[in-house]
């Protein structure tokens, strides 16, 4: 009996650090696509920032965040005014990445380590940047779903995108009390000012 | 002729990577969970939000005018020489962690700062190589902020400090700790010196500041209220600060479904 769960504890582990280890695989794959954009000088930025977007809006589970982001505005808003925010939050999400990402010169990263969570059915996946200075921790949460996927929130330095947003949004929602078609509007005007300044 | 170029060759790195267009796209439903009211942004207590809104706008256009600027110049000097302050003012607050570390119980972690300001102070060359950190001897930051919330001290309400920025009641109060117990601040002062002291503290911001130039700017650009962005930021990164623990497992994992519709 002692040995069958010494090996049903080794099978959960083995079978933890596969999912892990699969999910680390794809995420360097779709960070060098990123990286690999950020790289090419011929690029204009327009097209730096084209990438980032189609890498974004196909890797990352933008509806599912956008929603979590917009927290209690949500069950108040028609179904245009929904997708409308979702789409506006899509784009505001590849605007804020392809930001963080400007002042990218060459450095070299490594992803050095991923935990899956079995809990939360998560796997959480370390990456070092590193400078002449020093190093920079980022964490990917990665989730799996109908055998693919998706980045679910990003961690610099402890601080969690997602959550940074939705305080962020829930301190600008209120100023409207909470009607969403009002936040599209100024969604869409941050959006516009953050585009100018990344293709300038 | 250059734009045609640009417009293939984007294209055709597109059209390359099977990832971006070869996947489905992220149609998905959450759970009425995802959306609820959390406590995420709740927990942060800012009575003093219209004041805190005020000076936060005056440390902007200060970071904007002054900070930043020469930040961006201390960027460019060679990079063994940014190294050498930093390391030279991380050397300095070495005493300080050692002693919050025996506060809040962490001997491994004293002993080891402890052993990284020798070493570093001596072979280090009066701490500007980090010879520490080649033996093993990581650099782990403590302050009085960390040990009083170890003892039980909430954080208060949240504050902006002119010039010094994001902090509450409970951290403003460990900074003004910092400042009357700093051995090396004391010693300054003994010596008639003490004009080093806040050369000590704007040669610490510079060097801080210069760390994350990209990160603030991408915030400042891209945030509908920068404000709310810069208060969350602190309060996850003191969190993780206090708990000592990863910070995939510290912060609350927001519970995003990812179902196909």
């Amino acid at each position: 009996m002692h040995r069958i769960k010494i090996l049903f504890v080794f099978l959960i582990l083995i079978s933890s650090s596969a999912k892990a280890n699969e999910a680390k695989d794809w995420l360097n794959k779709e960070i060098d696509i990123i990286i690999s954009a950020y790289q090419n000088n011929n690029l204009p930025n327009e097209n730096k920032f084209l990438m980032v977007e189609n890498t974004i809006n196909n890797n990352f589970a933008g509806t599912g965040i956008a929603k979590f982001v917009a927290g209690k505005s949500w069950n108040g808003a028609s179904k245009e005014v929904k997708k409308e925010y979702i789409k506006l939050f899509k784009r505001h999400l590849a605007l804020n990445i392809s930001s963080m990402m400007q002042g990218y010169s060459d450095q070299e990263y490594q992803l050095t380590n991923s935990n899956y969570d079995e809990k939360n059915k998560v796997t959480l996946v370390d990456m070092e940047i590193f400078s002449d200075t020093g190093s920079i921790q980022v964490t990917w949460r990665v989730k799996k779903s109908k055998d693919r996927f998706f980045v679910i929130d990003l961690l610099v330095a402890d601080i969690s995108l997602v959550v940074t947003k939705r305080s962020e949004f829930n301190s600008m929602l209120k100023t409207v009390d909470y009607n969403l078609f009002e936040f599209n509007k100024k969604l869409l005007s941050q959006n516009e000012s953050s585009y100018k300044k990344i293709t300038n | 002729m250059n734009k045609l170029i640009h417009v293939i060759l984007t294209f055709l790195i597109l059209a390359l990577s099977p990832s971006i267009f070869g996947a489905a796209s992220d149609e998905v439903k959450t759970s009425s969970a995802d959306f609820e009211t959390t406590t995420f942004e709740d927990e942060i207590y800012d009575p003093l939000e219209g004041i805190n809104r005020a000076i936060f706008s005056f440390n902007n256009v200060a970071d904007r005018i002054v900070l930043e600027p020469v930040a961006k110049g201390y960027k460019k000097l060679p990079s063994p020489i940014q190294s050498g302050v930093g390391n030279f003012i991380n050397n300095l607050k070495l005493p300080l962690a050692a002693l919050n570390q025996l506060l809040q119980g962490q001997g491994k972690n004293a002993a080891e700062s402890t052993g990284r300001f020798l070493v570093n102070s001596t072979v280090g060359v009066f701490g500007l190589i980090d010879v520490a950190d080649n033996i093993g001897l990581d650099q782990k930051e403590e302050d009085f902020g960390q040990t009083l919330a170890t003892w039980g001290v909430g954080d208060g309400f949240y504050i902006v400090l002119p010039l010094f920025g994001p902090s509450n009641v409970r951290d403003t109060t460990g900074m003004v700790m910092t400042m009357m117990t700093d051995p090396v601040n004391a010693y300054a002062a003994s010596q008639g010196q003490a004009w080093a002291i806040p050369v000590k503290t704007a040669a610490n911001a510079i060097d801080q500041r210069s760390q994350i130039i990209d990160e603030v700017n991408a915030l400042r650009d891209n945030s509908v209220d920068y404000y709310a962005a810069v208060r969350s930021s602190y309060y996850q990164n003191r969190k993780a600060a206090i708990m000592n623990t990863d910070d995939d497992v510290l912060t609350p994992l927001p519970l995003i479904s990812i179902e196909f519709e």
